[in-house]
């Protein structure tokens, strides 16, 4: 009989500044909540997978992150790791752990997220190698390149920036676990301050200490527990590590690979996504991601979100948590829980009527690593 | 702080014969002797056909912005803002991360032609480039 992969549980801490609580703290509270939502024990865990935020690092010393959760949770599983993805991780190791339980190596697989990098300032602020000699420092510098080349080849202006991040806080105000729950104008967002130019502070996503925790499962063994299973109807990730060297590194994304390996997975296409959870560290990435998965076509990202289409009342709503922009740093595991809990109908005020597929993306690193599953209710 | 330099390059194994060919005032690039493929960052192979036959081949420093950013944020005391971090696409293939100097920030554009200028940064001499006048001539 064949094991199909199903998600029953999911669970998660608040996120912002979470003085005085560590990271290990932060993941424990989210494993026990998403235990707890499926109805399940903590005995019945028999698989970890660990995605450590920046601060941390994969090695603790050099105890690895997960052999570290395990101990503090009492766990000796039957598969078991961590993965340094970046922002792709996390949907990475839900992805690892569909495969593991459809291969029959573990029954209930904990995948945990967590960092508290307020608690340790610059982790986000990375040099990178002798590239610092020229100043080129953290994330938002290579963004801010894959930005530049958008206005550049397409035309895209500052406001269709600006509608993503509109859009973001739009749908923060309704969620009522969002960091930010203000909503912002286009006016906002032309006032905010250039950072690293083309970039605004408002391009840019929050930084928080959370934690964030789903459980995978088989389809058989979700049937008596107390949520409705969402089945993992897809999945595939797809790298770009040469960086520079790639002509295209800086106008695709590996998304563009593996988005339609993933779709195709699931019998579908991008027109069949009823909601979009779309990695958001900066605004670019969301424009960029709308053309790679096919939602429109390459370099019309742009002209696609004018008028408020991936806000609340739009045709496509995109990240209706608010996302990295506005819910809070959750390293992609806030954007599978989002997905579920959608298709679980259960998001009040910002559940997308008739929701049944869902996309949710993952993009990491320097653009060099991406992840993609594709739900199901 | 203590130290108001810029973080310097840490040259190793890989990138020691890149990092003394700057410091004569030489561009010099990654060749593959198999294949041809020229490359950046030194690396222990050739990243096209993974040969390990690999030398160095001086380049003319000139090029093109690929890409750029203004960085309107310090980082570090030692790289004040404001200052221009590029993607500089050399014209014999090979491209690299530096600032572009010699004009103010709002003068640079993508596509702009660019050429190679040696600037002495603590212990090295750190490739960067400034804007290149099309028929040569110095500037
Ligand atoms: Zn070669």
């Amino acid at each position: 009989m064949t094991r199909r992969a199903v998600i029953s549980g999911v669970g998660h801490t608040d996120f912002g500044k979470l003085e005085g609580r560590s990271p290990w703290h932060l993941e424990a509270e989210a494993a026990a909540a998403a235990v707890a939502d499926a109805g399940l024990q903590p005995s019945d865990v028999d698989g970890l997978l660990t995605d450590p935020g920046p601060s941390q690092g994969i090695l603790d010393g050099i105890t690895p992150h997960f052999l570290r959760m395990g101990a503090q949770l009492g766990l000796d599983p039957d598969y078991a790791g961590s993965e340094i993805l970046g922002g792709a991780g996390s949907v990475a190791i839900v992805e690892r752990a569909a495969l593991a339980v459809e291969a029959g190596l573990c029954d209930v697989c904990l995948c945990i997220y967590g960092d508290s990098p307020l608690s340790s300032p610059g982790s986000f602020d990375y040099a990178r190698g002798d590239e610092s000699a020229f100043g080129f420092f953290g994330a938002a510098g290579l963004h801010a390149l894959a930005t530049r080349r958008h206005m550049h080849r397409f035309g895209t202006r500052f406001e269709h920036l600006g509608e993503v991040a509109v859009a973001a806080r739009a749908h923060g105000a309704r969620t009522p676990h969002a960091q930010k729950r203000k909503p912002i104008s286009m006016d906002d967002y032309l006032a905010s301050g250039q950072l690293v130019e083309p970039l605004r502070k408002l391009d840019c996503c929050l930084v928080s200490d959370g934690a964030a925790a789903v459980l995978v499962t088989t389809a058989e063994r979700a049937r008596d527990l107390r949520t409705p299973a969402v089945r993992i109807l897809g999945h595939a990730q797809a790298h770009s590590l040469s960086t520079y060297a790639t002509p295209e590194h800086f106008d695709r994304l590996p998304a563009a690979r593996c988005g339609p390996r993933a779709l195709g997975a699931a019998g579908l296409g991008a027109k069949d996504i009823d909601v979009a959870l779309l990695y958001d560290c900066f605004t670019i990435v969301v424009l960029l991601q709308l053309e790679d998965y096919g939602f429109c076509k390459q370099g019309e990202s742009g002209p696609f979100v004018e008028g408020g289409r991936i806000g609340p009342a739009g045709s496509l709503p995109v990240n209706p948590s608010g996302g990295l922009l506005a819910e809070g740093y959750g390293s992609g595991m806030l954007h599978v829980i989002e997905a579920v809990r959608q298709l679980r109908g259960e998001t009040g005020d910002r559940q997308v009527a008739g929701a049944e597929t869902a996309l949710v993306s993952g993009h990491g690193l320097g653009m060099n690593t991406h992840a993609t599953l594709v739900l199901g209710s | 702080m203590s130290d108001p330099r810029p973080p310097q390059p840490q040259p190793d194994a890989l990138t020691k014969a890149y990092w003394e060919a700057c410091r004569r005032g030489s561009l010099e690039v990654s060749a593959c002797e198999d294949c041809g493929h020229l490359f950046l960052p030194p690396g222990p192979c050739c990243p096209q056909c993974w040969s390990m036959q690999l030398g160095v081949r001086p380049v003319s420093g000139r090029g093109h912005v690929f890409s750029f950013t203004i960085y309107r944020r310090t980082y570090h005391p030692g790289m004040p803002e404001p200052y221009v971090v590029a993607l500089v696409q050399l014209d014999e293939g090979p491209r690299l991360i530096s600032n572009i100097v010699g004009c103010e920030p709002e003068e640079v554009s993508v596509d702009m032609p660019v050429r190679v200028r040696f600037e002495d940064v603590g212990d090295f001499k750190l490739p960067r480039f400034e804007r290149a006048v099309d028929g040569g001539g110095t500037s």
